[in-house]
């Protein structure tokens, strides 16, 4: 019996770069997002506490406001806005697209707080016109958009197919009105749920001719730390409750993710000075700052800027990377060449890392200003 | 040079308290990777594809607390060192053939040396007799690159989204009625499953229209298939499939009774009798063929000939 003769050359990251896949280049084509009407601002949200709490969250995050759903809003209705707003600055039509994953933590849709079967990927692919595609759910916490990447690259990479879907649409804030009927101090936690809000956010993956596109894209789960952030089904109301140790949580994930960084960065042959954008997972302003100074520490650079949209949006779960790309993208802050860092952090713990050179995606953005 | 199935495990839960999905999952993953003579550290990726668990927790994957109860490179990243990455799969009784295709990809690339796909279902709600259309059970099976033999080359899926209301599942809320008892719940967030009449009649529908698609795709002919690993395996579903294909039954894994009416771990309960009777050495072309929800079929072919 042959024994494997394929190895991976060694990283604590699970790892594609240009040169590991296939012979062909990826590239992010186009970014979509579906963001609720109404607004809720968190001394609106802190105002509803059924418990005086005294927590200054606005302070402590770094969040004004984030976007909740409406009536007849829901997971379904975020991820498939997304899907179309993705297709609409994409040159592809909805049955270009042969694969396609949706990778919310929820899937509520019609009167169920929460689908399991069929895949809501099923229903979105339907409503958009994606009859072509193939598709499943995946489940990775707030780091689930980009593993539906990592797995659309190796697809696209290895010439099985030209064009994927990532897709999410999450409805998230009920945890928030959970965790506020709870609540009583700044000890509690479920103190990070009262930082979530709605959001849905798609991504066309496809073919990169020139080679370009995705320079490194890899992933870890450090899971010696699997139970710092656990999310259930709630007992109080609809939805789910989420208990967090934050400060262990961003401790362990601000010491570890610099070593991840520099794995990242040495595979596409770069120094994290050459990195124009770090788009971080969005949990609070000091976490995000904590991390960058840890970066420095570390590694001795630090990103040229850090992006943080966190006083808009909150923390959108899965979606709060591609939610802050579409908005630099339709702000027209990234120009052609740019080099971006996204980077999701979430529950398991969940670390994942992908640089990828801004192209052409530019010129599809920013004509709606 | 493929995919090769390494090893295949799978365990019905007794039913007792200690039967969650998580522990079911943990004892199929350690006993795969006994019998395949691995260390849990070896593991580069683990998918879990289980739908159904006693909590129904929504993060993180179920596939974390797996690496992390089987002790899979636990600990902080050292440099030179070599990590697993975990993430859930979901796609009903198909999760194990999508999970497959996923990691094969992954091996082929050489981004991966070994990977896992763990399955596991509970009863999702004990107190909702509604709920109950599975058998509690953990599945596992370990895929490494191999370059003797030509392994999994093709892979497909396909759903019928005409007959998508036949099978559905959800939580709903429901609020509790009666007297409120300070501490205890306003209500809780029910597993609801509605199986449709003809949901099993119309899955051999699919499976067969899929099935023959796939075939001519490949450019095979049922006779080319030696062996066909198919899930479920009710009689409802199985025996107009197995017929209206021709395929006779000596060329069928039939799934042992006490594994009989699993979820997600379905595929891999098949591919263990398989493995067991020694067929599945003997077969050169094999045919998995997963059906559920959706309806989706998805279909893997294995071919153990020189590549």
């Amino acid at each position: 019996m042959a024994e494997t003769t394929k190895t991976q050359p060694a990283h604590w990251l699970t790892l594609q770069s240009n040169g590991s896949g296939g012979p062909r280049g990826c590239r992010i084509e186009s970014v979509g997002v579906k963001l609720p009407a109404r607004r809720l601002t968190t001394a609106d949200l802190m105002s509803r506490t059924s418990h005086r709490t005294r927590i200054q969250l606005e302070r402590l995050t770094g969040i004004h406001e984030r976007r909740v759903v409406g009536p007849g809003e829901n997971s379904f209705t975020l991820a498939t806005g997304a899907a179309r707003d993705c297709l609409s600055h994409s040159h592809h039509q909805a049955s270009d697209i042969e694969m396609l994953i949706n990778t919310s933590i929820t899937r509520s849709k019609g009167g169920s707080n929460q689908s399991f079967e069929p895949p809501l990927s099923l229903y979105v692919k339907q409503a958009i016109g994606a009859t072509r595609a193939v598709n499943f759910d995946l489940s990775n916490a707030c780091a689930g958009m980009l593993t539906g990447v990592f797995v659309l690259q190796d697809l696209v990479a290895r010439g099985e197919i030209s064009c994927g879907m990532a897709v999410s649409g999450e409805y998230i804030s009920h945890l928030s009105w959970n965790a506020a009927r709870q609540i009583r101090s700044i000890f509690s936690k479920q103190l990070a749920s009262l930082t979530l809000g709605d959001a849905g956010a798609a991504v066309i993956v496809e073919r990169a001719p020139d080679g370009a596109g995705i320079d490194v894209i890899g992933f870890t789960t450090l899971a010696e730390h699997s139970r710092l952030c656990l999310a259930f089904p709630s007992s109080v109301g609809p939805g789910a409750q989420m208990y967090t140790k934050s400060r262990t949580l961003h401790k362990v994930a601000i010491e570890d993710m610099a070593p991840l960084v520099a794995e990242t960065i040495g595979e596409a042959g770069i120094n994290l000075a050459d990195i124009d954008y770090l788009i971080p997972h969005q949990t609070s302003a000091r976490a995000i700052r904590a991390g960058t100074q840890e970066f420095v520490r570390q590694l001795g650079a630090k990103p040229k800027h850090v992006v943080v949209n966190l006083e808009e949006y909150g923390n959108t779960s899965s979606t709060t990377l591609f939610v802050a790309l579409h908005k630099y993208l339709e702000e027209q802050k990234m120009r052609k060449g740019d080099r971006v860092m996204l980077l999701a952090l979430a529950s398991g713990i969940e670390i994942g890392i992908a640089i990828f050179t801004i192209d052409n995606l530019v010129d599809s953005y920013g004509h709606t200003h | 040079m493929g995919t090769r199935i390494d090893a295949a495990f799978a365990q019905a839960g007794n039913g007792g308290r200690r039967a969650t999905a998580r522990r079911l999952a943990d004892a199929a993953a350690r006993n795969c990777l006994a019998l395949a003579g691995r260390r849990p550290a070896d593991v580069d990726m683990l998918i879990n594809v289980g739908i159904y668990r006693e909590d129904s927790m929504g993060e993180p994957a179920l596939a974390a607390l797996i690496q992390e109860d089987i002790g899979a490179n636990l600990g902080h990243p050292p440099a030179g060192g070599s990590g697993t990455f975990s993430f859930d799969l979901l796609n009903g009784a198909c999760g194990v053939i999508t999970a497959v295709q996923v990691e094969s990809g992954l091996l082929s690339s050489g981004v991966i040396r070994l990977g896992a796909v763990v399955s596991s279902d509970v009863q999702p709600d004990p107190e909702n007799h509604g709920a109950h259309f599975l058998r509690s059970a953990g599945g596992a099976m370990l895929l490494r690159w191999d370059d003797s033999l030509t392994g999994f080359t093709d892979f497909s899926s396909e759903t019928f989204p005409e007959y998508e209301d036949l099978f559905t599942s959800g939580l709903v809320w429901r609020k509790r009625s009666g007297i409120r008892v300070p501490r205890q719940g306003t209500g809780r967030n029910q597993m609801t499953v509605t199986v449709k009449p003809g949901y099993h009649a119309r899955l051999a529908d699919c499976a067969e229209e899929a099935t023959r698609r796939f075939l001519t795709r490949v450019g095979m002919s049922i006779e080319d298939i030696d062996l066909l690993i198919p899930s479920p395996c009710a009689a409802g579903f199985l025996d107009p499939l197995r017929a209206r294909l021709g395929i006779p039954g000596d060329r069928v894994a039939y799934t042992p009774e006490d594994l009989e009416g699993t979820h997600t771990t379905g595929p891999i309960a098949a591919l263990q009798a398989a493995i067991k009777s020694g067929r599945l050495e003997e077969a050169q072309n094999t045919l998995l063929v997963a059906a559920g929800a959706g309806i989706t079929v998805a279909l893997a072919l294995y071919r153990q000939t020189p590549p």
